[in-house]
């Protein structure tokens, strides 16, 4: 006998138009020390070349590099904490409208094709690669690839990620 | 500085070396620092009410977070003139903060000609549970 809860999708039909398309305008951002170095040290990577610029220079960086990763996190928009869900997103982090509860990071997958160095200035581009629902041991979910391009001022693309999300 | 950094190069590692393993114990002060510095207001990683209501044992380590020690452990692994050109781990379980956690990886290819190496890399508890699996390539000088 079939549930009847478990024939709804978790996923709104009009959500799967989204699969391939921007999930939001790009952004650009220049890549600041301080900002990087605040993430280095939050991360624990007291890599030289992140605070100083002789050893960067000295390992084929133009200047100061930064995380790898820190590219992710340069474009996140500042908002009013009147903005906040009660589990501390910001609404509209879900333009998926998934008809879940919780969202949990599930991976990454990153190339990174050209060093990233202070004062970049970075644009950053994501789309909806993929959306599919999945039953696991704790229930059907939903697992979302967010694809994000950086791109330097020389347009140039210095990084890809493939962010998996997973949505209960 | 720089200098003391010790470099590595593609002739040093074959396939089946092992990289030194890097440890971590996330204190709740830098889950804490991680959140402000990635502007993530996320409950679960500083609320641990809010973190057991979802199911969770405690408030949790940041996936992104353990994501970017990946990238240190292979990058102190490199050297400084070693780059990163990619890295994929999937998030399998929790990582909780005071919790001894380790980073193991191993070579699996070398090509002496363009100098890319591939490792398999992996977090996992000081039991030996596997909580983040993947896979990292590196490009080292000659």
């Amino acid at each position: 006998m079939k549930n009847a809860a478990m024939t709804e999708s978790l996923i709104p039909p009009e959500t799967m138009n989204l699969v391939g398309q921007r999930l939001a305008e790009p952004v650009t951002v220049r890549i600041d020390a301080r900002e990087a170095q605040r993430y280095a040290c939050a991360v624990g990577d007291l890599n030289p070349v992140y605070f100083d610029e002789e050893a960067a220079l000295s390992a084929g960086y133009r200047t100061l590099a930064v995380p790898p990763t820190f590219v992710s996190h340069a474009p996140v928009a500042p908002r009013p904490m009147e903005e906040l869900r009660p589990d501390g997103l910001y609404q509209g982090s879900d333009r998926l409208r998934l008809r879940v509860d919780r969202i949990m990071f599930g991976g990454e997958e990153w190339d990174f094709l050209e060093p990233v160095c202070v004062g970049d200035d970075i644009t950053s581009e994501v789309r909806l690669a993929a959306l599919d629902e999945k039953t696991g041991s704790k229930g059907p979910f939903v697992r979302t690839v967010r694809e994000t391009t950086y791109t330097n001022q020389d347009d140039v693309v210095v990084a890809r990620s493939r962010q998996i999300g997973i949505a209960r | 500085m720089s200098a003391t950094q010790p470099q590595l190069t593609v002739g040093d590692v074959s396939v089946g070396d092992d990289l030194p393993i890097m440890a971590k114990n996330a204190s709740r002060a830098q889950l804490f620092l991680y959140s402000s510095a990635s502007f993530n207001p996320h409950r679960i990683h500083y609320d641990r009410d809010y973190a057991r209501f979802e199911g969770h044992a405690d408030v949790l380590v940041h996936g992104p977070l353990q994501g970017a020690w990946l990238t240190q452990f292979v990058t102190d692994w490199c050297g400084p003139r070693g780059r990163l050109t990619g890295v994929t781990w999937q998030n399998r379980a929790s990582a909780l903060p005071e919790v001894d956690l380790e980073f193991h990886g191993r070579v699996t290819a070398v090509d002496s000609s363009t100098g890319e190496v591939s490792l398999e890399v992996w977090e996992q508890t000081s039991a030996g549970e596997i909580l983040m699996p993947g896979m990292a390539t590196v490009r080292l000088p000659q």
